[in-house]
């Protein structure tokens, strides 16, 4: 029985570390994409607005 | 021990082959032949009953259109309240998994109110938005938005939250409003494309 509840906590550990490296690794490519993809996108409407205006 | 052929990490393996695929997926020429390959998808798209209605009938896209902004509207406030609770900003007085479970339930058919009246909408306009850039964006950001809250965000805060570490729910949170962002900014900014 303690061999079987030790198991399943072994089990339950390894599950959440599976989720917590799976998380980490997903919100940072979204977190570092998202820095990129908005920093091209306000540094392209400066460069717009210098055209229009100097 | 339940394991899979790759391993206990199989979640994490699986995150990281799908990052990889995006990324060179998006970066080389693979890219445009499956854009080539996908146009007379979109054809066809305007030529189906939706893709009729869309066009001729003004007021039917509207209302259509109106449903689909709700769902973005009642999808956005599940995203903030529940990343927004996991940060510790938003209803501190209620606990964790009240909040984060209530907003599961409404983002799951916000979210398909979404899909439903995205296709409608986009039958109607199918080879205007083929031609926008933007829209691949979006379609990108949901896919991402999908596959991070189904794959990576839900079975992480499945578990209890107390045992995760404050760091990754945090980063988790904050990487679940920002795609989420993306995917509302980008749809709007094809209303005002072209």
């Amino acid at each position: 029985m303690n061999e079987e509840n030790q198991s399943l906590t072994d089990g339950q550990n390894t599950g959440l570390k599976d989720a917590q490296t799976s998380a980490l690794v997903a919100a940072s490519a979204i977190i570092i994409f998202s820095a990129f993809y908005w920093f091209a996108q306000i540094q392209s409407v400066r460069e717009l607005l210098e055209l229009a205006y100097g | 021990m339940p394991t899979s052929i790759l391993g206990p990490y199989f979640r994490t393996i699986v995150t990281v082959s799908v990052i990889a695929a995006a990324l060179v997926f998006s970066f080389t020429y693979a890219r445009n032949g499956v854009y080539v390959e996908i146009q007379p998808l979109f054809e066809w798209m305007e030529t189906t009953w939706f893709g009729y209605v869309g066009k001729t009938w003004g007021a039917a896209f509207a209302t259509i259109q109106a449903g689909h902004l709700i769902g973005l509207a009642v999808l956005g406030g599940c995203v903030l309240v529940s990343d927004g609770r996991l940060l510790g900003v938003v209803l501190t007085d209620v606990p964790h998994r009240i909040v984060v479970d209530r907003a599961d339930a409404v983002f799951r058919w916000a979210l398909a109110t979404l899909l439903v009246t995205g296709v409608f909408m986009a039958c109607g306009v199918a080879m205007k938005i083929y031609y926008l850039p933007v829209y691949w964006y979006k379609m990108l950001g949901l896919a991402c938005g999908i596959l991070f809250h189904y794959y990576v965000r839900r079975p992480l805060v499945a578990h209890e939250l107390g045992a995760i570490n404050p760091i990754v729910l945090k980063m988790t949170a904050i990487a679940s409003i920002l795609v989420w962002f993306l995917v509302a900014a980008t749809g709007r900014w094809i209303g005002f494309s072209g």
